[in-house]
């Protein structure tokens, strides 16, 4: 077996199709959905809102369990959830009652570790995101992104081999987005971990995915997969990008065109 | 600094601005004074309603005999105790209805049902077995706390909202765990409004079997205060009974907001 | 609720008229305090049939409602002018607030006294009952409606009565719906508590005294039936009308 073999294989989807009921009709959130990531890959996925990317991550999050087809880690079937996958929810959902470093502590809770190694890394996770000095703040007291960035942090502090991020930066001004873009960039280069990253902006997909796999809704499956040559510039100015980004957003259009009443399509 | 400087003083006021004290005290003070005047111009009768004076009277007098003392100290025991026991049951009861619905099924329907009735129907009925003593007023005012606390605290454990046991189980909360770091937390308001609500609940309860079957307490007082057609001793008992109701509400408000330091201001 | 969790439900009540029957058959207790489980049945279906109860029964609902209907008017003008109004709010609000910590009971000798034991007494009590949660459950809902919601209207530059009709009013409706629902069980609680305490021996609360006083336990046991029955169909009623009325409030 050669390296790159290896590697593959690391996070699967086989024929995931995913449904739920709203007011009593069936909706297809996703349909014979198949995907392959690598260990240490960074996967940016895109797609129109309601084409069932947060319904995916949550598969392998182990929030969820597909109706049809297996989602697998490392091999095994994914059953439950996992501290080796750590996840930021598209709302920050800290735990009102505790203070940020509090927040972070209660993820380590099932960890290994001293009580001060684990508070050390909790303060070290809160200084990579830049709230220093608000440890001790609870959340209603933080701005939106502030709080989005204590629940990066509390997703980031197990040191999951495997990274799942549902929109973390859609709260955030364009600054703090930046910001957090390249410090998101330089943990998965420097630890490799294994990242997929939920998101609606194409230029972010483009500035951080090494592969970008494009959704269309109804029922949620994939469209296309980019892989973006590894020399590629992430510059706008640069004509593969632009010609990239224009694919991209050709594919993403192409997707069928969401009817008015977009439940009655799959009615049961 | 600049920038303070470069604001006014303060806001140009957008209506006038009324400080809050004296205004709350305004209508009180009017509706008292008018009240003294028409009772001292004999434009009401004293068996309507004796004048505000006479009422403060009878409040020293209660207060030097040191009847006032006694009585209060009457109704606010039973009403400890009644709380106490209810509030303990129904932390109980509502916990276990919570955690297994097993348990709730066997014991739901006929708690609602107990609950359905208010304190006016237990009273006669209890009395027949228990009479008319201590413990029949224990019963009713521990049944009067343990049916919002117990109701409040089920409630309260179950609706934890679903985003944040899906946190717990993302980084793989034991059953423990989540009742621990998460139910617990989360359920804290409801289960504290069931307390204040069961002893709301627990100090009517008191007034009602005070005013049915007592020789002793705050109760009694307005019930012997009509008898003997003292309406200043009525007013006076009222005007106990407010302030102690609002004594206990607002001590356990305090405990309420201490424990709750978390939630937005 | 599962079949089984039904079956379950049964189970508690089961057992108990079982230790009664038990305890009954072994010769425990006073017979009159412990009639037999059937004896009560036949007494209660005696009561039922008679005229005395029904009549009883429909004397206590009109006192209720009509008390309801009162407190509910009074208490939604008052709700609707502290809850609207920072001037009334601050001239009646704390007058209103120390008021309400009276356990309402507290006021029976003082009405007793001004209105003596008739029918006014009974109503105005009923009223006063049902005043305190309607007014508070509006005027905290006509004044807690959320600033977001209130800049969307300054936002499309709505007028003081489109703020009203079209924001304060459908946010408060929930809160408002609350209050009725409160007041109604406020209602039914001080009607029989005003025949109870104010009457001589009128509608449901004057058969509950009845029943005392013969210590005849069936027509004690009927009339606490019926007293709570009653109060869980009065409410279910309301609780029905404001699904429809307020659709998007939570259940
Ligand atoms: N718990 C649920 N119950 C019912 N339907 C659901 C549930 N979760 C998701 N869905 C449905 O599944 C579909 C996909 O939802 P999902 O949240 O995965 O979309 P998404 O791509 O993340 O959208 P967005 O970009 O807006 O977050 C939607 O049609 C949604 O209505
Ligand atoms: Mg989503």
């Amino acid at each position: 077996m050669t390296l790159q073999q290896d590697r593959s294989g690391w996070l699967t989807a086989r024929g995931v199709g995913k449904r739920f009921a709203i007011a009593g009709r069936e909706v297809r959130a996703l349909a014979g959905l198949d995907l392959d990531i690598a260990s240490g890959e960074f996967i940016a996925i895109l797609g129109a809102s309601g084409c069932g990317k947060s319904t995916l991550l949550r598969l392998f999050a182990g929030l969820e369990t597909p109706d049809e087809g297996e989602v697998r880690h490392a091999g095994a079937r994914i059953s439950g959830p996992s501290l080796a996958r750590g996840i930021v929810f598209q709302e920050h959902r800290l735990f009102p009652w505790l203070t940020v470093a509090q927040n972070v502590e209660a993820a380590l809770l099932n960890a290994p570790g001293s009580k001060p190694a684990k508070r050390q890394t909790a303060t070290e996770l809160i200084a990579l995101v830049g709230l220093s000095g608000f440890e001790g703040a609870y959340p209603h007291q933080l701005s939106g992104g502030m709080a989005q960035r204590a629940a990066i942090a509390r997703g980031l502090v197990n040191r999951p081999d495997t990274l799942l991020l549902d929109e973390p930066f859609g709260a955030l001004d364009a600054l703090t987005r930046a910001h957090l873009q390249r410090e998101l960039r330089r943990i998965w280069q420097r630890q490799r971990t294994t990242t997929l990253l939920v998101t609606h902006d194409v230029d972010e997909a483009l500035l951080l995915g090494e592969r970008v796999v494009v959704m269309t809704p109804r029922p949620g499956r994939i469209a296309r997969i980019f892989a973006l040559p590894p020399e590629l510039p992430r510059d706008h100015a640069d004509p593969d990008f632009a010609r990239l980004r224009g694919k991209i957003l050709a594919t993403l259009d192409a997707g069928p065109a969401v009817p008015a009443a977009g439940l009655t399509e799959h009615a049961a | 600094m600049s920038l303070a400087l470069s604001l006014p003083e303060a806001a140009p006021p957008r209506s006038v601005r009324w400080p809050r004290w004296p205004v709350a005290l305004l209508l009180p003070a009017l509706l008292l004074a008018a009240w003294q005047i028409a009772s001292q111009r004999g434009w009401i009768a004293p068996g309507i309603l004796p004048a505000p004076g006479e009422v403060w009277l009878t409040l020293r007098e209660l207060w030097e005999s040191g009847d006032l003392a006694s009585h209060a100290a009457w109704s606010m025991g039973r009403v400890v105790q009644g709380f106490l026991l209810g509030a303990a049951g129904g932390l109980l009861l509502g916990t276990a209805m919570a955690l297994s619905p097993r348990f709730e099924a066997y014991v739901r329907p006929s708690f609602l049902a107990i609950a359905q009735v208010p304190v006016i129907g237990w009273v006669p009925l209890l009395m027949l077995p228990l009479g008319i003593e201590e413990v029949l007023k224990l019963v009713i005012l521990t049944k009067a706390a343990l049916v919002p606390v117990t109701l409040n605290t089920r409630d309260g454990l179950r609706a934890v909202p679903q985003r944040w046991v899906e946190v717990a189980l993302a980084f793989r909360y034991s059953r423990a765990q989540l009742l621990r770091h998460v139910v617990l937390p989360a359920a804290v308001p409801p289960v504290f409004t069931g307390l204040r609500y069961g002893l709301t609940s627990c100090w009517k309860a008191l007034v009602a079997v005070e005013l049915l079957a007592s020789s002793e307490g705050l109760g009694y007082l307005l019930v012997w205060g009509r008898q003997m057609f003292q309406m200043d001793l009525v007013i006076a008992g009222i005007l106990v009974i407010a302030a102690i109701g609002f004594a206990f509400d607002a001590v356990l408000a305090r405990i309420e907001a201490r424990l709750q330091r978390w939630r937005a201001a | 609720m599962s079949a089984a969790d039904r079956l379950r439900g049964l189970v508690l009540p089961l057992l108990l008229l079982a230790a009664w029957q038990g305890a009954v058959t072994a010769g425990y207790g006073d017979p009159r305090l412990l009639p037999p489980p059937v004896e009560v049945l036949r007494r209660a279906w005696q009561l039922l049939v008679a005229e005395d109860l029904p009549l009883a029964l429909a004397i206590s609902l009109g006192r209720c409602l009509a008390g309801f209907a009162l407190g509910a008017l009074l208490g939604l003008g008052f709700g609707l002018l502290c809850g609207l109004s920072r001037a009334a709010d601050r001239l009646l609000g704390p007058a209103f607030h120390a008021l309400k910590n009276v356990a309402v009971f507290a006021w029976i000798p003082l009405i007793a006294m001004w209105f003596g034991f008739g029918e006014a007494s009974r109503i105005a009590f009923v009223t006063l009952a049902v005043l305190t949660p309607v007014a508070l459950n509006v005027w905290e809902g006509v004044a807690g409606v959320p600033k977001p919601l209130l800049e969307v209207g300054a936002a499309f530059r709505f007028g003081g009565w489109q703020r009203l009709a079209r924001i304060r009013l459908p946010a408060a409706l929930p809160a408002i719906l609350t209050g009725l629902q409160l007041g109604l069980i406020h209602a039914w609680l001080a009607t029989v508590g005003a025949e109870y305490f104010l009457a001589k021996g009128t509608g449901l609360g004057g058969v509950l005294i009845e029943g005392r006083d013969k210590f005849d336990m069936a027509l004690v046991l009927l009339g606490i039936l019926l007293l709570g029955g009653i109060g869980l169909l009065l409410n279910q009623l309301l609780t029905r009308l404001a699904a429809r009325l307020a659709p998007w409030r939570a259940a």
